[in-house]
């Protein structure tokens, strides 16, 4: 049996209520979800991840396609990530540092530094264009704001990340 | 690069299937024992088991691979059911045709966390569902004092 064909007869009988199949789907989704969730939510990411799989069972039978289920959990997790992140408001609110092109050198060291300056929307914005590689329609369509928004976001981002890391 | 990565251990896994399952109940104690000794009592389904719940009089393991067993249980109102569970360190679930359990644990110092579900698989889920959860919330922490306490035996 393929990995799909597994995973659709997975969500399949969680979506049908039973107890091990829901356990294996949380087997299957938690590294996908803690991944999502740890650059948004950083010291909240256990909470947003447990927020996250919760919201994932809520709306799981209203999850047609069982291949899109990592599509779907995504937009799940990034919602519940800067919805913890916001919640604790752990974030600093400083003025906006702004982020790498994607690719870029400055990235090739610890993130975690540059993360805990930016607010839980900027670190959704960067974790899913340069982990995710996604693409700015993408994104602005999952964290619903007009495209337009996280292009300019990006764009001035990079200017002064630059300043700030060399500090 | 190193971007954080957040991890759920199993004690909230098993809080997640709580929220999952309709009606389940969870319940939770720190214990004063090492993981070892809490997971040496958890992981011995067949000794161990009908001692801290009070409705199994015994249980038989009929199958093992890997991580994945079946068992078959007996219960003193002449329940008989036949489970299917996952079992390894620190995580299992037991599912039977109307039953789900589920215990988990983790190490938290010299302690450990152990946590205990109880809930209905469907079809009975929505029909006994919420007496279940009233009766899930009165009788798993009690499930968990007694695990407790057969941990504190063998130590």
């Amino acid at each position: 049996m393929s990995d799909e064909t597994e995973l659709t007869a997975l969500v399949r009988a969680a979506q049908r209520g039973d107890g091990l199949a829901m356990a294996g789907l949380i087997d299957v989704l938690t590294p996908a979800i803690g991944r999502w969730c740890g650059p948004i939510a950083l010291q909240d990411g256990p909470d947003a991840t447990q927020e996250a799989l919760i919201a994932v069972f809520r709306g799981l039978k209203g999850l047609a396609e069982p291949a899109a289920l990592f599509g779907w959990a995504r937009s799940i997790a990034v919602r519940e990530a800067v919805r913890v992140a916001r919640r604790t408001a752990r974030h600093r609110t400083v003025e906006l540092v702004d982020l790498p092109a994607p690719g870029d050198p400055l990235l090739a060291v610890d993130i975690a530094d540059v993360l805990e300056r930016l607010t839980p929307e900027h670190r959704a914005v960067l974790m899913l264009r340069e982990l995710d590689g996604l693409d700015e329609r993408t994104i602005a369509g999952l964290l619903d704001v007009p495209a337009g928004t996280v292009k300019s976001r990006l764009s001035r981002a990079r200017r002064s990340f630059r300043k700030e890391w060399a500090r | 690069m190193s971007w954080p990565i957040a991890d759920l251990d199993a004690v909230r896994r098993l809080h997640v299937l709580a929220g999952a399952v309709p009606g389940a109940a969870a319940a939770e104690s720190v214990l004063p024992a090492s993981f070892d000794q809490v997971w040496a009592v958890a992981a011995d389904l067949e000794g161990e088991l009908p001692r801290y719940l009070p409705d199994v009089r015994s249980l038989r393991i009929t199958r093992v691979d890997g991580d994945r067993l079946e068992a078959d249980a007996r219960g003193y109102a002449g329940l008989r059911a036949h489970f299917d569970i996952v079992l390894r360190p620190g995580w299992c679930v037991m599912r039977s045709r109307f039953l789900l359990g589920a215990m988990a644990a983790v190490a938290d110092g010299d302690h450990t966390r152990f946590a205990f579900l109880a809930g209905a698989q469907l079809p009975v889920q929505r029909v006994v569902g919420p007496v279940l959860s009233v009766v899930g919330r009165w009788s798993a922490p009690r499930v968990v004092a007694r695990f407790g306490e057969r941990v504190a035996l063998r130590r």
